[in-house]
């Protein structure tokens, strides 16, 4: 699953959010989008499972351009979880099946093993949940389609230190089965950690694109 | 049965007026500065009724059925643009209210005149069509509103059900049903009371006419029967004529 941005750009009204992104995001690695607030990171996310149409340039993936494939498939494969969780139903179980209404109790214990969450925790009602417990159960409602291609919004940012590590563990063993994944991030030690490419934006353009330890907006930003 | 109606002569009509006098005395002896509007009301009242039965007449007398049916499709557009209002920042809300409530309004009125339940007259149409279209924009606009209030407050639930691979419409439908049910709770609470709270207008009419309590009642059992017909028809097509226009071909909020 290799994304290819190909002169993307991106309007709103007259301002310009994105402006001739040219980039590959290549599959099986984990590309970390970086760079200060308002460049533009979260909307080049979005386009990634077309919850966003560029208004000039184009998006491929594996050579296809994302409009000749069918949207709904597109977005199983490319599951997009959003900065603030949002949970849709009463319990964490009913939540997990909204994207996947046959998903058993069995398979929802597992799921919330990979999160780090006791099995019990499928009965809970989601009203209850804190920040963290609500962002893990989101990245396990999108995980329980099996997406070949992980799209992370600032997964943790604000969260507690368990749900962040329980959250870069998903990432981690992702990368290892051979997927994935894209990740915006202001945690610059974060990118680091699972970042095997980064992307750095400044105003909607692109800035710097390289392995983690040769990006100097690493070096400099701080956290 | 034939009843002599005894209506006002246009003498009582204008005796009538020193009623409005008196209105007039308390609100000036209360200094309430409304005199003027007061006035203006009650002559607005007089003119716009005045026009209104001219208008009915000539339809009546000249125009016929096709005359009564031209009527109630004005009404639909005028009620059309007043529902389509509430949902201003949905995209193509007017033509949504303006065309749930033609379905619901027309499929109400020919059902009951195909079915004979009310005689295919101009003077039976009109007021029936009033009625009927009356409440289904009622019903068509709080749809409408719910549905715009969905869009700002369900925003992140309704994206994060789509990136999920829901189509629009699954994403959506929570939504459709509080809208829907929020549009509908009216006219089933009047339903439930009528006659117990209110006397309502057909009913009132036939009996000031002449007709007896028993009879009447029935006019007003078939009005608010079709009443239910017409604001779920009409709630249901506008609900999801707005909720087509939200969405773009990939599944997206337009607005």
């Amino acid at each position: 699953m290799t994304f290819v941005l190909e002169a993307v750009g991106v309007r709103h009204g007259d301002a310009v959010i994105l402006d001739g992104i040219s980039v590959t995001l290549r599959s099986g690695h984990c590309t970390a989008i970086a760079g200060p607030s308002g460049a533009g990171k979260s909307t080049l996310l979005r386009l990634l499972n077309r919850m966003l149409e560029p208004t000039s340039g184009r998006v491929l993936l594996d050579g296809t351009p994302l409009p000749a494939l069918d949207v709904l498939a597109l977005r199983r494969r490319v599951g997009l979880v959003a900065q603030q969780p949002t949970l849709l139903t009463g319990t964490v179980l009913d939540d997990l099946r909204v994207g996947r209404p046959g998903l058993t109790e069995d398979e929802a214990r597992s799921l919330l093993a990979e999160i780090g969450l006791p099995p019990a925790f499928a009965e809970r009602p989601t009203a209850g949940l804190s920040g963290g417990e609500a962002q893990r159960v989101c990245l396990a409602r999108t995980l329980a389609l099996r997406p070949e291609v992980l799209l992370l919004d600032e997964p943790t940012s604000a969260l507690d230190r368990a749900s962040a590590e329980a959250i870069e563990q998903v990432v981690k063993d992702l990368r290892a089965a051979g997927g994935t994944a894209v990740l915006v991030s202001h945690d610059t030690a974060q990118a680091r950690r699972l970042a095997d490419d980064v992307i750095v934006l400044r105003a909607g353009r692109l800035a710097e694109h390289g392995p983690p330890d040769e990006v100097a907006y690493l070096r400099t930003a701080t956290s | 049965m034939t009843h002599e109606v005894h209506v006002p002569s246009w003498p009582g009509v204008v005796a009538s007026l020193a009623l409005v006098a008196v209105a007039l005395g308390i609100v000036a002896r209360a200094r309430l500065r409304i005199s003027r509007e007061l006035v203006v009301a009650a002559v607005r009242a007089g003119v716009q009724l005045i026009a209104v039965g001219a208008l009915l007449l000539a339809i009546f007398k000249y125009a016929g059925l096709p005359g009564a049916f031209a009527w109630a499709a004005v009404m639909v557009v005028i009620a059309g643009q007043v529902a389509g209002r509430r949902g201003s920042g949905v995209p193509r809300s007017r033509v949504a209210a303006t065309a749930g409530l033609a379905a619901g309004g027309g499929t109400t009125l020919l059902a009951l005149v195909l079915l004979d339940v009310i005689p295919a007259q101009a003077r039976v149409v009109v007021p029936v069509a009033g009625m009927i279209i009356g409440g289904s924009m009622q019903a068509a606009g709080l749809a409408l509103r719910r549905v715009r209030d969905a869009v700002t407050s369900g925003r992140a639930a309704i994206e994060a059900r789509l990136s999920l691979g829901l189509t629009a419409r699954e994403a959506f439908a929570p939504h459709t049903r509080d809208a829907l049910h929020t549009a509908l709770l009216p006219v089933v609470d009047s339903t439930k009371v009528v006659g117990l709270i209110t006397l309502p207008g057909a009913m009132t009419g036939l009996i000031l006419g002449g007709v007896d309590p028993l009879t009447a009642i029935r006019y007003q059992i078939v009005v608010m029967y079709m009443l239910l017909a017409a604001a779920a028809i009409s709630a249901y097509v506008t609900t999801r004529l707005a909720e087509a226009a939200l969405f773009d071909e990939a599944h997206r909020l337009r607005c």
